[in-house]
């Protein structure tokens, strides 16, 4: 698969500038600046191949923004290389921006004084859209985000929600060959999220996109990408498929049974051995529950088996460690991490 | 998969800075109130130089180097023409960059340098239009004081107009390079705002200042925006010494536009935006 972008041994660092607390403080800033050093990307390195849909994760200041604020040449790193569509984005930020669509949840790009509708004229005159690529976009926006009632509102009356689909709309517009979306569901309800990663996924499915997603919104990913990676304080600490990374960092399963009677003491300990040669463990039995934990793939039929065997089952489920709870674990997890 | 778009060529390119310079003069009409304040304060300040002047000309008589009525007429063409090229970018562009939104500006396939002339001209296409009312109400009180000296004044002075335009956009946008180290636009506004109005000639024409401001005000290109124009316009200086004027207004012009461009180009290089 020919490669839409390459990172190698990307670095960005910058001078923050410390400021002392109170009056006093202020005003010997005023005489003697003092600085430190931020690493806010060390030494990351990554491919993504034409029409791939990856989700960049990571903790708050991991350094998300700030990659794809390097991968779209709005800034300059200070060590390794980067490619994105062939351009190097820095110097040929132009030309990049011809092929590529930007959403900054948190900086939009419409134009505040004028309607929606205007915007979009303006993006396709100045990018040269092809009317029937236009169309195509602009008519999949009318319909999966809702546009039309709010063709003709200045952008500053729109609320977030309408701004934000508007704004997806606009950076989509030329269906560029590579999207970077940073948060774009960000304050968003829960029906326009829907809304949003619905319009995404089909725009990439019409016009094989490349999309790398920035977010904190796990569902984000698991609904319009294929590969994560994670950062942390600026390193790459995982990349590969979803399904690997539930592998790699969920290993654990969990049976849950409800019982007719509550649980006895014997009745347990006689299930813990039983599992126990299965592969499994029982970690809750008390009441009406007991909770089996499992980490074989495909260990699940004999342990319910088991189960069904030994007690009085009213009802059963099989849970699996959801993203999110991996991701937070990872996020707490310092053994994780190293 | 849709192929890769190719560069645009600067005629390809030109139909986006249209678009650009008609959006950005529809959202100047979008400020009704804000264009009414901002014309009564500058009619507010002109009104208390022409005071001032009046005053000066009552107890000096007429021994200054100009007329009274020639000052007047100065004063008011040096007015609207102020009025007609106040650019905001500098305002507009410092808060995008303090609040990180000039990220979205860069990321567009156009110049940025001259997307933000086209915003620039644009507010000078917009005032001009006020202006052209401003200009009725003095030609009322001024009559033919105000008309220019001669066809060739007026050829040149067009001329110097355009000039003129292109060096107070190119000084604004200089001054924007700053806002990227500061990441303040006021102060970069509040000084650049400073030297206007003391070296323009918006208060009096340059060969009434005393000669060390003079001289300092001689050797910067604000003059080139108010001044020289006027000072052509009115016939006060013709032929070669005309030339000569805009020719100096073409260097400055031209010469802080090339400026403009190199500085942005190190400003870009130590951007930052904090911040998802």
């Amino acid at each position: 698969m020919e490669n839409a972008l390459t990172v190698e041994n990307l670095s960005k660092s910058y001078q923050r500038r410390l400021r002392q607390p109170g009056l006093l403080g202020a005003v010997k800033g005023l005489f003697a600046s003092r600085f430190e050093e931020v690493q806010a990307v060390k030494g990351l390195s990554f491919s993504i191949g034409r029409g791939e849909k990856v989700g960049l994760i990571g903790e708050n200041g991991a350094g998300k923004s700030t990659t794809l604020k390097m991968l779209t040449g709005i800034i300059v790193p200070t060590g390794g290389k980067l490619e994105v569509l062939g351009h190097i984005p820095w110097k040929e930020r132009r030309q990049l921006a011809l092929n590529i669509g930007v959403v900054f949840g948190q900086r939009p790009q419409l134009l505040w004084d004028i309607p929606v509708e205007e915007t979009f004229k303006l993006l396709k005159t100045m990018y040269r859209i092809p009317e029937d690529v236009y169309q195509a976009v602009y008519g999949e926006a009318l319909h999966r985000l809702g546009l039309e009632p709010l063709l003709n509102t200045p952008v500053r009356h729109l609320s977030l929600g309408q701004r934000m689909r508007c704004d997806l709309a606009a950076s989509l517009l030329h269906a560029p060959a590579v999207v970077f979306l940073d948060e774009p569901t960000i304050g968003l309800d829960l029906s326009v999220k829907e809304q949003v990663r619905g319009f995404i996924t089909d725009i990439q499915a019409k016009f094989g996109i490349t999309l790398l997603i920035t977010t904190h919104d796990l569902k984000d990913i698991t609904e319009t990408c294929d590969r994560l990676l994670l950062l942390d304080k600026g390193k790459l600490l995982f990349d590969g498929s979803i399904r690997a990374f539930e592998q790699k960092y969920a290993s654990d399963r969990r049976i849950v049974a409800e019982t007719h009677k509550p649980v006895e003491a014997s009745a347990a300990q006689a299930l813990s051995q039983a599992v126990g040669k299965s592969g499994g463990k029982v970690i809750e039995a008390e009441g009406h529950r007991v909770v089996v934990e499992y980490h074989e793939e495909g260990a699940a039929p004999a342990l319910i088996h088991l189960i069904l065997q030994q007690l009085q089952v009213v009802d059963i489920n099989l849970e699996k460690t959801d993203i999110e709870t991996i991701v937070t674990r990872i996020y707490r997890s310092d053994t994780a991490k190293a | 998969m849709r192929p890769l778009a190719r560069p645009l060529n600067f005629s390809e390119s030109l139909g986006g800075y249209f678009a650009y310079l008609n959006r950005a003069l529809k959202a100047n009409f979008a400020y009704k109130a804000s264009t009414l304040l901002g014309l009564f304060t500058a009619a507010l300040s002109y009104a208390v130089t022409v005071l001032v002047w009046s005053h000066v000309y009552t107890q000096k008589g007429s021994s200054l180097l100009m007329s009274r009525q020639e000052m007047f007429a100065y004063l008011a063409l040096a007015f609207c023409l102020n009025y007609a090229l106040t650019i905001n970018i500098d305002q507009r562009v410092g808060q995008r960059i303090r609040l990180g939104l000039i990220a979205t500006d860069l990321l567009k396939p156009l110049d940025f340098q001259l997307s933000q002339a086209t915003q620039a001209l644009s507010d000078c296409l917009f005032n001009s239009f006020v202006g052209m009312g401003i200009l009725a109400v003095v030609f009322y009180f001024l009559g033919g004081q105000i008309l220019p000296k001669s066809p060739q004044a007026f050829g040149l002075f067009v001329v110097s107009l355009f000039l003129a335009f292109l060096v107070q956009y190119s000084i604004v946008f200089l001054f924007i390079q700053g806002a990227f180290y500061t990441y303040s636009g006021y102060g970069i506004f509040a000084s650049r705002i400073a030297l206007h109005q003391t070296f323009s000639g918006l208060q009096a024409p340059l060969t009434l200042y005393p000669p060390l401001l003079l001289t300092v005000g001689r050797w910067l290109p604000f003059q080139h925006v108010i001044f020289t124009p006027v000072f052509i316009y009115m016939g006060r200086v013709e032929g070669a010494e005309a030339l000569r004027l805009l020719g100096e207004q073409a260097l400055w012009g031209f010469g802080l536009y090339a400026a403009g461009y190199f500085a942005m180009r190190k400003a870009l290089g130590q951007l930052e935006i904090q911040g998802g």
